[in-house]
């Protein structure tokens, strides 16, 4: 079998309140990835899959044991080793879309590529290619609040891609749509995931079990299995 | 990032909010205004001063002829009713002086109030006797004729050379036929042959300024007129007073001891005229460095204002920077996650606030352009703004923003990017 994309071992996350109380979050995690695999985590309010996306997403450093990401130790990493990382092999996908509102469509899709120095051109160029992917090619001058939620999380799919990441990070992306619209966008990353796109996605909604890959179940910040999740919640 | 892009995004965010910047910028728009019409001011002031300075003669000592005041006098006229009285620089003054060491030469001045005619204009001028040497000393030149010779003194020739407002007043001719015409000045008739260029504000104690004198010899005046003048003292009685000279322009060989040499002077006239002081004595150089210590003071007051004005507009401007990252932390937190390092963040915040700064101070320069325009107009100040105060004001307001700027942008740099994106 090929390298994982991702490889958590013995993984604790805890966070620290005021006075040194420590609050556990994520405990033993190990985990694997693989390219092209569409990965869903799922789990109640609370146990930390938020958390655990943001690990993966670099944004947060696990408390203890390690985080590979195709094969490199991330443990050690210097904020701008972070900064570039998350930069050029992550994509991130918000539940509340987290576009720029002053920004065109065009500009969104952008930004990723500002930060990894394209040119105008370039940037430009790419941008387009993008929006035509995710059906708003006509749309490129819009600014967000011109667009359905619908079209701005295609638009924010868009701007994921645009430095071409390893994979996709989305945290309830179809949170705040309703459930026509929500059908569309997990159309959208089927067809990303057929194109070969590696794809984490922390969904509530069980009707998406049958979605993914895999599916990763976490009860109180532990990865745990179908039968053991499902006698959790029944309990 | 880029550094264009880096630009672009600061330039476009500036713009996206332009009434506020424009007012986050106020602050410094009028402490830079204010540096600006006040180096404008202050240097005009002193240009002026040195100007007229300058005129007096860097290397001259003035001493001339001080009446002394009236309670005094009046004392001394109801004792010694309608006696001719001696006062005032002697002619042994005028030699001790030119014997001493600095001195180089001296030029004289001796002013008598007469009717000067021409045709039927009359008119109340200053008739000055002088040395030949007088206009190298003051720097006098003409615009058209000559001024005295040493053969004119010498001849006691009836000639004058005239300044610039008696030709206004009395001539409306052109230059040329001007020289060679005759002014009547009580019985004698003196040919013009020379007129003076403007002397501006120049002026010489207890006589005044040059354009309204008409100069002549001076031996040609000591055989036209004796050295008396008839002044009406409270209009009841009359007396009759001998002045020698009004003036003497004392050029000395070395500037440096220009003070040894004026002091010197003052020592030699207190014992000559231990009676009562009819004189005094002026070291242009020595005026031009008193100006030139109240201007400093003047100069630091105002300095003081601006830097705290420039101060106030750059906490407002902190202040408001603050305020705007907090109203942005999800724009930050999002830059943050899709790539943008800490230093992107840092110098994105900080250009905008440099820019912000920036373009305060140019409207600044603006503004105290307009100011000092405004006071030259009105006020009849002059005002010198040198190019030099403005790419300071600009420096300084680049500079401000760097120092104001830096706690909030590094502020905004910190903030950890899931903080930002978990509040809602
Ligand atoms: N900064 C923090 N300080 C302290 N505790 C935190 C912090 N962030 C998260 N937690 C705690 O960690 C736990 C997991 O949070 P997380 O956001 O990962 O949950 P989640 O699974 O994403 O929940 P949801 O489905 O509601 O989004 C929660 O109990 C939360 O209170
Ligand atoms: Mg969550």
């Amino acid at each position: 079998m090929n390298n994982p994309v991702v490889k958590l071992e013995k993984l604790y996350k805890s966070y620290y309140l005021a006075g040194n109380k420590e609050v556990p979050v994520l405990k033993d995690i190990n985990i694997e990835i693989f390219q092209g695999e569409f990965v869903g985590i799922m789990g109640a309010s609370g146990s930390g899959k938020s958390t655990m996306l943001n690990i993966l997403g670099l944004l947060d450093l696990p408390t203890e044991g390690s985080y590979q990401l195709n094969g490199i130790h991330t443990e050690s990493f210097s904020d701008n080793q972070l900064a570039e990382k998350r930069n050029e092999a992550i994509g991130f996908i918000f539940q509340n879309f987290n576009l720029f509102p002053h920004l065109t469509v065009e500009e969104n899709i952008e930004v990723p590529m500002v930060y990894a120095e394209k040119s105008r051109k370039e940037r430009r160029r790419f941008a387009c290619d993008l929006a035509d992917r995710v059906g708003l090619g006509h749309r490129l001058g819009h600014k967000p609040n011109e667009l359905s939620g619908g079209e701005r999380q295609r638009i924010a799919i868009a701007r994921s891609l645009s430095n071409s990441p390893a994979f996709l990070l989305a945290d309830e992306p179809t949170g705040n749509l309703d459930e026509k619209t929500s059908k569309e966008i997990m159309e959208m990353f089927h067809e990303l995931h057929a194109a070969g796109t590696t794809i984490v996605m922390v969904t509530h909604n069980p009707e998406y079990e049958n979605d993914f890959d895999r599916l990763i179940r976490l009860r109180d910040g532990r990865v745990v299995s179908k039968e053991e999740f499902l006698r959790g919640s029944h309990a | 990032m880029r550094k264009v892009d880096l630009l672009r995004l600061s330039i476009h965010n500036l713009l996206l909010h332009k009434i506020r910047s424009f007012l986050t910028s106020l602050g410094i728009i009028f402490g830079v205004g204010s540096v600006i019409a006040m180096l404008a001011i202050s240097e005009g002031a002193k240009k002026q001063a040195l100007k007229q300075i300058e005129a007096m003669g860097i290397n001259n000592i003035i001493v001339y002829t001080k009446p002394p005041s009236l309670e005094g006098k009046n004392a001394t006229d109801t004792s010694k009713q309608s006696m001719v009285e001696e006062l005032g620089l002697t002619k042994q003054n005028l030699t001790h002086i030119q014997k001493m060491d600095n001195v180089k030469e001296v030029a004289t001045m001796r002013n008598s109030r007469k009717i000067a005619q021409k045709g039927v204009t009359q008119l109340d001028v200053k008739l000055v006797s002088v040395t030949d040497n007088l206009s190298n000393i003051l720097g006098i030149k003409t615009t058209s004729g000559r001024w005295l010779t040493p053969v004119d003194n010498a001849n006691r020739s009836m000639v004058c050379v005239i300044g610039k407002n008696i030709r206004r007043k009395m001539y409306n001719l052109g230059e040329q036929k001007i020289i060679g015409s005759h002014l009547r000045i009580k019985d004698a008739i003196l040919k013009v042959v020379g007129i003076v260029e403007d002397g501006g504000s120049n002026t010489v104690p207890e006589i005044g300024g040059i354009n309204d004198m008409i100069f002549f010899p001076q031996k040609t005046s000591e055989s036209l007129f004796k050295n008396v003048a008839i002044e009406s003292a409270g209009g009841r009685s009359f007396k009759m007073t001998q002045i020698d000279y009004d003036v003497f322009f004392v050029r000395v060989k070395n500037t440096e001891s220009i003070d040894h040499t004026a002091r010197r002077i003052k020592a030699y006239l207190k014992k000559n005229h231990s009676k009562t002081k009819d004189w005094d004595l002026i070291v242009p150089l020595e005026l031009f460095k008193q100006k030139e210590q109240t201007q400093q003071i003047f100069t630091i007051v105002m300095a003081s204002i601006a830097g705290i004005s420039l101060i106030v507009g750059g906490v407002g401007i902190m202040n408001i920077m603050l305020a705007n990252i907090y109203e942005r932390r999800k724009e930050i937190g999002t830059r943050r996650a899709l790539g943008a390092k800490q230093s992107d963040i840092l110098n994105q915040f900080l250009v905008e606030t440099v820019f912000l700064t920036s373009i305060g101070g140019i409207i600044g320069v603006l503004l105290g352009v307009g100011i000092s325009q405004a006071v030259t107009h009105y006020a009849k100040w002059p005002t010198v703004y040198s190019i030099w105060s403005i790419v300071f004001s600009l420096v300084i307001s680049s500079a401000v923003g760097i120092i104001f700027g830096t706690y909030p942008a590094i502020k905004a740099s910190k903030q950890s990017p899931i903080e930002v994106l978990r509040s809602e």
